[in-house]
């Protein structure tokens, strides 16, 4: 799911093909619905219905932990209660995790994705078509080689290692108030040191992987449109920042959702680089090593419950990516004059 | 606000677009760089603009002699009209125009009456008042390229530049839009250059032409003294149609051959050619026509000449062309009545 150019999907208002057999047309319809059926839409409802096959409570209680309606009546109920207990608090760890994350890495990777697209489509300079080829490296390469990269640079005999090793990292939610009483109002609690097997490594695998998302939707509108609003605003006398803001963005904006919405959904959904610098251990759990784990656990009511999370998120991005095509669509053939002969705006 | 241009060179990788360029422009002057695609009069405006940089070394831009080379773009107060327009899209006709007065720092920005004001007034000049809650889109190339225009001077530029800004448009909105600007200019007299490949255009509407040829200027005067004294036959062939009557290494059989020695060659206008049935003067080239057709109030003759099988055109008035009745296959003399020759030349 490689970031399709916007201006493509502009275009998909155009009107269909009708040549060619009747019957040829309903076995490609039928053939796309059979496998759509068996290798998309079975496997959700699986999802969902494993993950419910226990009941609603049962469902809720794999993230917030068992009820304590009534007190467990002997010592095997009380152990029983107890793993219950801190099988929850893991997975509900796995989940902040997962979006503490994600709330890092989605912002980081859309200033750089801007970046990057700004240098390549505003800008002719040696090295140029380099650096396009360099956004999609991520793409190309396999997740676990990513996370392997951090490993070997970052680990203790890597080529930091030294360096990374004796790294120390606030504890982002450590975060407290001060006071004004000398040096800074806020500070941190708790210090990490290190960068692999900690999150700070989850994050970097993560920018990593997902960096190409909000570039490569975006570089294609920018590229088709040129640098000349941005010259004029300039022109005007407005600012870098300004010219930004009111120039450029409106005119990227549906693109950049659309490269968020992706990034977002692959930064939850990254597997593999981040099982690598995570370090097997449950506080690192991101959602899908937490839904790993469970199943290796034979607990598949809970890993089908924390995958049904994914699955939802999945289909929120769906829905969020359908509209936003259809606004970009609707904003190019406005923007491209389409509408000449509409009235004014209401 | 006078604009010279000292000594300025700019090259694109190997090629050079630019060969040390002198200017020099008035104030209040409207000025065509004019020139066919490649001669660099498109990267001269630009570099005028501050948009691109002149080669390293000597060159220099002066606004009222004030050396303004180091400025950027924003620091020039110059409008920039672009051949497509450049309008912002996600902004309507109003914010368009106001978006530079929005834009200076917060001391000198004008109030929000004084800015509405301000480009109400603006849309007055351009005859859009009514559609200042429109979106580019909605509008046609001619009202966009007004709205740029406006866009331009609404922070009141010291130079206004424009690139080829009717480029985009259809011949008829082109004629009427140039007649504009001729009009605007005319009021409110800020130094102008534009960009055009058009020698109609640039003829029509500029005080003084700058005709460019492969990053140099070929010749910098008004219009009437390029037309009528082309400096090279560059410049006299790129202002019109033109007929060869005689050229170095066919002096020998060229009849006619007045004012030039050898070597010389010499061009003449379609409308300077005289065709007559009968061969009094000496210098008469025998010819037979081709072809006759009208265009409007004139007629326009395809010739070709007996001797040397070259073709040449003709524009007779209408008056002239039914005094001789010419049909295709008779056999005329031509002469001229004004003719250009050049001593040194290479095309």
């Amino acid at each position: 799911m490689a970031g399709a150019p916007l201006l493509v999907s502009a275009s998909a208002s155009a009107p269909p093909v009708t040549r060619g057999h009747p019957v040829w047309r309903r076995l490609l319809i039928a053939g796309t619905v059979v496998f759509l059926t068996i290798f998309i839409v079975l496997p959700v409802v699986n999802v969902f219905t494993q993950a419910l096959s226990k009941g609603v409570a049962a469902y809720t209680e794999v993230f917030t932990g068992p009820a304590a309606d009534q007190p467990p009546r002997n010592l095997a109920e009380k152990r029983k209660l107890s793993t219950r207990r801190a099988q929850s608090e893991k997975t509900a760890s796995a989940i902040a995790m997962s979006v503490g994350v994600a709330a890092v890495v989605v912002p980081l990777n859309i200033l750089f994705g801007l970046m990057a697209a700004w240098a390549v489509t505003k800008f002719r300079f040696r090295g140029r078509l380099l650096l396009i080829a360099l956004i999609d490296l991520p793409f190309s390469v396999s997740p676990v080689v990513a996370g392997l990269i951090f490993v070997l640079l970052l680990g203790r005999t890597g080529l930091f290692g030294a360096w990374a090793t004796n790294f120390v990292w606030p504890d982002p939610t450590s975060i407290a108030w001060r006071g004004f009483g000398g040096g800074w109002p806020i500070g941190f609690d708790r210090f990490n040191s290190g960068i692999i097997f900690t999150p700070l490594a989850i994050v970097l695998a993560s920018v990593f992987v997902t960096f190409p998302f909000v570039a490569r939707s975006v570089i294609p509108l920018m590229q088709a449109q040129g640098t000349d609003e941005e010259v004029a605003a300039l022109s005007l006398g407005a600012s870098g920042w300004r010219t930004f803001r009111f120039v450029t963005l409106p005119n990227i904006r549906w693109a950049l959702l659309y490269g968020t919405i992706l990034c977002t959904a692959r930064a939850f959904g990254e597997f593999g680089a981040v099982s690598v610098v995570s370090g097997n251990t449950d506080a690192n759990d991101t959602m899908p090593l937490r839904i790993e784990k469970l199943w290796n656990e034979y607990d598949n009511q809970a890993a089908f419950t924390v995958a049904s999370l994914l699955a939802l998120l999945a289909m929120v991005t769906l829905v969020l990516k359908t509209l936003i095509d259809w606004r970009a669509a609707r904003s190019a053939r406005r923007d491209t004059g389409a509408t000449l002969q509409a009235g004014p705006p209401s | 606000m006078s604009i010279e241009v000292r000594g300025i060179s700019k090259s694109f990788g190997p090629t050079r677009v630019l060969k040390e360029i002198d200017l020099r422009i008035e104030t209040g002057e409207l000025v065509a760089l004019l020139g066919p695609s490649g001669s660099g009069k498109t990267t001269l405006l630009r570099i005028i603009a501050g948009m691109e940089h002149a080669d390293p070394g000597g060159g220099s831009v002066l606004f009222d002699g004030q050396d303004i080379t180091a400025q950027g773009i924003g620091d020039r107060r110059i409008g920039f009209v672009f051949q497509h327009y450049a309008l912002f899209k996600n902004m309507s006709v109003f914010e368009n125009i106001a978006f530079g007065l929005r834009s200076k720092p917060w001391r000198s920005r004008p109030d929000a009456a004084q800015i509405k004001s301000k480009v109400d007034a603006l849309l007055d000049l351009i005859q859009l008042g009514s559609l200042a809650q429109r979106y580019p889109s909605q509008l046609s190339g001619g009202q966009r390229q007004r709205v740029a225009l406006a866009r331009a001077l609404a922070v009141e530029p010291r130079v206004l530049l424009l690139d080829e800004p009717f480029g985009a448009l259809d011949a008829t909105v082109r004629r009427e839009l140039r007649r504009w600007l001729r009009r605007l200019h005319e009021t409110i007299h800020v130094t102008t250059i534009f960009v055009t490949h058009d020698q109609e255009e640039a003829l029509e509407v500029s005080d003084r032409v700058a005709v460019m040829r492969a990053g140099q200027i070929e010749q910098f005067g008004s219009p009437q003294e390029v037309y009528e004294n082309p400096a090279s036959p560059f410049v006299f062939q790129f202002l019109g149609h033109y007929n060869v009557f005689s050229a170095r290494g066919q002096v020998a059989d060229a009849p006619l051959s007045a004012g030039g020695g050898e070597g010389a060659l010499t061009l003449v206008r379609p409308h300077d050619v005289v065709v007559s049935r009968n061969g009094n003067d000496r210098d008469a080239i025998p010819a037979r026509v081709l072809h006759v057709g009208l265009v409007g109030p004139l007629v326009r003759v395809e010739l070709e000449r007996l001797d040397r099988k070259e073709s040449i055109d003709a524009e007779l008035t209408s008056e002239a062309s039914k005094e001789l009745a010419l049909k295709p296959g008779d056999s005329v003399f031509v002469t001229s009545r004004h003719e250009h020759s050049f001593e040194d030349y290479s095309i």
